[in-house]
């Protein structure tokens, strides 16, 4: 068909720009810098920078900002070469450009689309405020308390799990505002200014001693009405799409990620003088072939996406089938690396699992299997909602604590 | 091709029925075409590619159908690329409606697990120096009793005489297409075959209660359920992408293979597990999928075998 022709003629245009435009600006060093969090952080923000400005940063943002309005199938490309030339994964702003972006764009009013979505393309760095001590996989527990007084919401709680929270400006904040009725009716979805008095910022130490996530203390922290998206009492909903934000795409590109960071292991295989051990080129062929299969789903999820045939439930195939493979490959390089796997490094952000430091990225893989719904949510939704089996009787109600 | 994979496959999961396990559709499977397949439309044939062939070995997977297609195809795939036979247009034609010409699964060059050996007319020799197809009139056929009842597999030892159909680096080239043809027709056959006993075990979870409860309730089943849904369409999306991949290796088709049997397994005897009791009978359905499981784990050589080859290359393309 002429159509798909030249829609594939397009698409290697955009590639083979964009796959210039990489070779002439994307980072070299940043393995080097990276090694500790000023580094990290001054990378980062740079990196951001260039992709903004050559207008490859938010392509998945609508056609009348900046460097949006790609389709699906040109998003595709870009992670793909994106990953192709290992550049540095923007761990820094892939909250502010996909969570709060789609949550702004789906329920911001015109006003606050027009104050945070430039800021966001000038680099302002946004963190997510949901998790609490007794709300994690169970959303609607949230106890964070918000009171309006006139203009303001005073707001007194605590946050859990902000990915980058420590280095944050602003925080998307899901509060309760009633405990009256179903628990999810008394949530509301506040902006908030991490800079406001009353917030604090404690780094979490996690299981690799790298600070990727921060927990937040608020003591009557003064929030504007004007900051509030949706109704009061409607922030369930907004909730939902934060989290719903447009992150199959992500998948795809670790997928590719993981894929080309198979040479780390075969290079332990050459160091090691093992290339020809059967039973390790055994357990290799097995991965990369698995890996493979990642791929071939985050692919054809994509596929079904563009073409409006996506189901409830297919997200969760692609995450659940990425992070045990992410599990399978980060083991493998650790059982490779064997005892120089032990020694501890400095930790190089923002690789992804190609850090190289086998056993940083072999914890680090606990953040899929846990964080953005655990392999065990993943795991209901498939049963429930692709396959139909019964939903749980929800029959046990917990008192609310005093 | 002309005719969409879900097309297809309709058709194809209509004609089979799908509640009836083990019968021989050898007639269905011919009056529908299916044969006809894969051969150029020049020699009287559908003209459609590989997709097509995954759709038809896939939906007799879903059903464990016993008939020898899988080796019909490779005698009909032989056939159709020996332009210089000159019976070849007469030999076609008969494959293609149904006469019976087998080959054998492992593809080794002694010719065993050959399947319906005692009602075929001929059988597919393949060595890298030569491909002949030998009738069997004058050959000993041997029938070997496998604990998969829905092959009926036999060893031949043929006779003399047998028409050529290429030799030398033509033969080379041939086997290895063959090869691949017999390796997606299997993945095919295991993805089918594991979707369906999943499908199976889950109407079964649903309907079977204990504790006062339906099994597909408890978290620990659905979970399990779940894991081999996910592993499962995985393996799917990578057998569409490779099928449909004309630069895709040999090797890169073998570690196809291998996972979508090992996918298959797995879910096979999970699904003994998970029906309980009644899993451990003849009298289900579950033993067919585990035993025809682990005989396609075996045929054309196992992961073992292919596993190996996938990290050889993968050392190579990225060390």
């Amino acid at each position: 068909m002429i159509g798909e022709a030249a829609l594939t003629e397009a698409l290697d245009t955009l590639r083979h720009s964009f796959r210039a435009w990489l070779s002439a600006e994307a980072p070299q060093d940043w393995r080097a810098t990276c090694t500790t969090h000023d580094g990290f952080l001054a990378t980062q923000r740079a990196w951001f920078a260039k992709l903004a400005a050559g207008g490859y940063a938010v392509p998945h943002w609508p056609a009348e900002w900046p460097g949006g309005g790609r389709s699906l199938a040109e998003q595709k490309v870009i992670y793909e070469e994106l990953a192709r030339a290992d550049t540095p994964r923007l761990l820094l702003s892939f909250m502010s450009t996909y969570h709060a972006a789609s949550t702004l764009l789906e329920w911001g009013s015109a006003e606050q689309q027009a104050r945070y979505l430039p800021r966001i393309l000038e680099g302002e760095i946004w963190c997510q405020g949901f998790s609490e001590p007794n709300a994690g996989s169970d959303l609607a527990n949230v106890r964070t308390r918000a009171e309006r007084r006139g203009d303001v919401y005073v707001v007194s709680g605590q946050k859990l799990w902000s990915t980058m929270g420590q280095f944050a400006d602003m925080c998307l904040l899901l509060v309760r505002t009633s405990s009256e009725g179903a628990k999810q009716a008394g949530l509301t979805y506040l902006l908030l200014d991490l800079k406001a008095p009353g917030v604090t910022a404690r780094p979490i130490h996690q299981i690799h001693g790298d600070e990727e996530f921060a927990e937040l203390f608020l003591d009557e922290v003064e929030v504007p009405v004007a900051n509030r998206l949706g109704a009061e009492g409607q922030g369930w909903a907004v909730a939902q799409s934060t989290l719903s934000s447009e992150r199959g795409l992500t998948l795809l590109e670790l997928s590719a990620r993981m894929r080309g960071a198979l040479w780390r292991i075969a290079d332990l295989i050459h160091n090691g003088g093992r290339g020809d051990d059967v039973g390790l080129l055994r357990d290799f062929g097995r991965l990369a072939t698995k890996i493979d299969a990642t791929c071939a789903l985050a692919d054809q999820f994509l596929a079904n996406r563009i073409a409006g045939e996506e189901r409830v439930g297919d997200a969760s195939l692609v995450k659940l089938s990425y992070s045990r493979t992410l599990r399978d490959f980060t083991a493998f390089g650790l059982r490779l690396g064997g005892l120089r796997s032990q020694y501890h490094d400095p930790i190089v952000y923002g690789g992804g699992m190609e850090t190289g430091n086998w056993m940083a990225d072999f914890m680090n893989s606990y953040a899929w299997t846990i964080a953005g719904g655990s392999d065990e949510v993943q795991r209901n939704i498939i049963a429930e909602r692709l396959l139909g089996m019964p939903r749980e009787p929800r029959t046990w109600t917990l008192e609310p604590s005093a | 091709m002309s005719m969409t994979r879900a097309e297809l496959q309709d058709a194809a999961r209509g004609a089979f029925g799908g509640d009836e396990l083990a019968v021989d559709r050898w007639d269905r499977v011919v009056e529908m075409g299916w044969l006809t397949m894969t051969v150029p439309e020049a020699q009287g044939g559908l003209g459609l590619g590989r997709e097509a062939a995954g759709v038809i070995h896939s939906e007799m997977g879903r059903t464990v159908v016993p008939d020898p297609a899988i080796a019909q195809a490779l005698v009909i795939e032989a056939l159709s690329a020996a332009d210089a036979v000159p019976d070849r247009d007469d030999l076609l034609a008969r494959a293609m409606g149904g006469e019976v010409m087998t080959a054998s699964l492992s593809l080794g060059d002694a010719l065993d697990c050959v399947p319906d050996a005692d009602r075929a007319s001929h059988v597919l020799s393949v060595t890298a120096e030569r491909i002949a197809l030998l009738p069997l009139a004058a050959a000993t056929i041997t029938p070997r009793a496998t604990w998969d009842t829905t092959r009926r597999l036999f060893d031949v030892v043929p006779g003399t005489g047998g028409i050529t159909l290429a030799e030398g680096p033509a033969a080379a080239t041939l086997a290895e297409r063959l090869q691949q043809t017999l390796l997606l027709a299997l993945a095919a056959d295991a993805l089918g075959g594991a979707a369906a006993i999943l499908e199976r075990t889950i109407a079964y979870l649903e309907m079977r209660q204990q504790f006062g409860r339906p099994l597909a309730l408890f978290q620990a089943l659905k979970h399990r359920v779940a894991d081999m849904k996910t592993w499962l369409s995985a393996a799917e999306a990578l057998f569409w992408s490779r099928t449909t991949d004309p630069a895709a290796t040999l090797a890169e088709i073998g570690a196809l293979k291998a996972h979508a049997c090992t996918v298959y397994c797995a879910i096979a005897e999970d699904a003994v597990q998970l029906h309980g009791g009644i899993g451990l009978t003849m009298e289900y359905y579950c033993h067919l999928f585990l035993k025809r499981a682990m005989l396609d784990a075996v045929l054309g050589s196992d992961a073992d075998y292919w596993e190996e080859r996938a990290g050889r290359r993968a050392l190579r393309a990225t060390g």
